[in-house]
């Protein structure tokens, strides 16, 4: 071993990289040779030096804000894929569409939120608004005994019988502010889309729909009454959109889907109703017109019929 | 470290195959065993909280959009390492980093502070003058690394940041461990060179 091989792989040495015979060499070598020696030290203090600047840790709230973000883009990746099968196989897929229950990673995001020491109560514009005029009041979450929300990693001591394990821990919390405010409306959005209680994405799509003017609002709006497991969610997303069914084709391009292909009659009754101030569109009339003469459901049959009746002949 | 073992990782093998299936939850599950040293990772080579959660949900819908096409020739550590890795570099490429603030960082809040403010020192805190040298020091590192190749930063950043084995790096960089032996080597040289012009 010569002091140019030492000198070309002191790198690797420094950094713990050289194979365990060579390691033992490369030292015989060093201990022999100053100028190797000094080689060997002058990249150990480099690394040193460089070790002199920290790695940035991610705090909780930041790993929490990304991790809540990711999960949304995860749903609506996971929508966009079911949306593609059901354009292929509607009726198949629409038995087995359904909200991905994101409940595990929601609530133990709200825990690493809450852990920041920020606690939210949801309240209605309806009820007064704030009286701050829309910012949102941070009040200390009641103590509750925290629950395991999910075991991270477990470590034993080999010399000893101490075991360490990190956990994270679930810990409810309350938000409070005003309608208009971008964290309530967010919150609202996340609801509506990732909560397994029904009752609840149905005030959250309620509540979202007094917003609906937001384009951002009534995308979220369209998924749910793509996608939402319960007809009553459907049917007050659809109720919220209906202002828009004149002036927003893609809220006209939602509700003639969910015409054609949902399964709840009482959803598919509305979402004509919906569509009766465009039901002079061309889109609008050939569906009619579809249903009118083919839809096994006679009550939206009938309905069809009605509507097509109002319209005036085509020349 | 993120390179080591740990008793207690879970098997990836049940979770990846439920993923491939079209199971949310075992994805989920799967990627929340890295996700924190993704975050980690991008934060660090960024140094900008936005850009950081930019790669970091890219990467992880990267992951989940293409999960059905792993093949278990690697480990799923090392599969999501190197889409991380490939949208670093393109961020690398992208972005000049700013020289004389590269050792400058913006926290979540949005408030810029050096890197060296983030460590916890009593005894400078104590000692204006050491507070001041490690400030300095930290913004003659910045520069210094700002001095290297995309490459060439991200292999350093792997290596001594991340503690990653070359034959690791390799594999994430789609290379071999001696292409990225003979980057490391390069960074070093750099690295010193630059340092010792600061002096």
């Amino acid at each position: 071993m010569n002091c140019e091989w030492v000198k070309d792989n002191a790198f690797l040495y420094a950094y713990d990289e050289l194979p365990d015979d060579q390691r033992f060499e490369f030292e015989q070598h060093v201990n022999r040779c100053p100028n190797c020696a000094e080689e060997v030290k002058a990249l150990k203090g480099l690394r040193e030096v460089m070790s002199a600047a920290p790695m940035l840790e991610p705090s909780p709230s930041f790993l929490a804000e990304s991790r809540m973000k990711l999960q949304e883009q995860l749903e609506i990746a996971q929508q966009e894929r079911g949306w593609k099968r059901w354009f292929f196989d509607p009726f198949a897929m629409l038995s087995s569409m359904k909200f991905s229950p994101a409940l595990a990673a929601a609530i133990l995001i709200f825990g690493f939120v809450g852990g920041a020491g920020v606690a939210y109560k949801m309240a209605s514009n309806r009820a007064g608004g704030h009286p701050d005029g829309g910012h949102v009041i941070f009040t200390p979450a009641p103590s509750t005994e925290a629950s395991i929300a999910g075991i991270r990693d477990i470590q034993k001591d080999p010399n000893t019988n101490k075991v360490s394990i990190k956990y994270d821990t679930l810990q409810p919390q309350t938000a409070e502010g005003d309608l208009n405010d971008a964290k309530i409306q967010q919150l609202l959005l996340y609801a509506a889309r990732n909560n397994t209680n029904t009752g609840v994405r149905l005030n959250a799509v309620s509540l979202s729909g007094e917003q609906a003017n937001d384009a951002k609002v009534r995308d979220a709006l369209k998924a749910s009454l793509r996608y939402d497991t319960n007809p009553g969610v459907r049917m007050k997303a659809l109720e919220a959109l209906t202002p828009y069914i004149k002036d927003d084709a893609t809220v006209r391009d939602v509700v003639l889907e969910v015409l054609l292909h949902d399964n709840n009659g009482g959803v598919r009754s509305l979402a004509l109703q919906t569509l009766q101030p465009v039901s002079a569109d061309s889109a609008v009339r050939m569906e009619l017109q579809y249903l009118a003469d083919k839809d096994k459901d006679q009550a939206i049959k009938r309905q069809a019929q009605a509507m097509l009746a109002t319209l005036p002949e085509i020349d | 470290m993120p390179g080591q073992q740990t008793a207690g990782r879970v098997d990836d093998t049940n979770l990846i195959r439920a993923a491939q299936q079209g199971n949310h939850r075992a994805f989920e599950e799967l990627i929340r065993q890295y996700d924190q040293a993704v975050l980690r990772l991008a934060l660090h080579l960024t140094g900008s909280p936005d850009d950081a959660q930019d790669i970091y949900q890219e990467a992880f819908l990267k992951a989940y959009k293409s999960v059905g096409n792993f093949r278990f020739e690697c480990s799923f550590y090392t599969w999501i390492y190197r889409i991380v890795t490939n949208l670093c570099l393109d961020h690398l490429r992208k972005r000049q980093v700013r020289k004389e603030e590269s050792a400058v960082v913006s926290d979540s809040e949005g408030d810029e502070f050096s890197l060296l403010d983030t460590v916890s020192d009593d005894r400078a805190a104590h000692n204006p003058e050491r507070d001041l040298m490690r400030k300095e020091l930290g913004r003659k590192i910045g520069k210094a690394l700002t001095r290297l190749t995309e490459r060439e930063r991200m292999v350093f950043e792997l290596k001594h940041y991340q503690g990653l084995k070359l034959r690791t790096i390799g594999e994430m960089l789609n290379t071999t461990e001696e292409t990225a032996k003979n980057t490391l080597f390069r960074a070093t040289q750099k690295l010193r060179t630059s340092l010792a012009e600061m002096r």
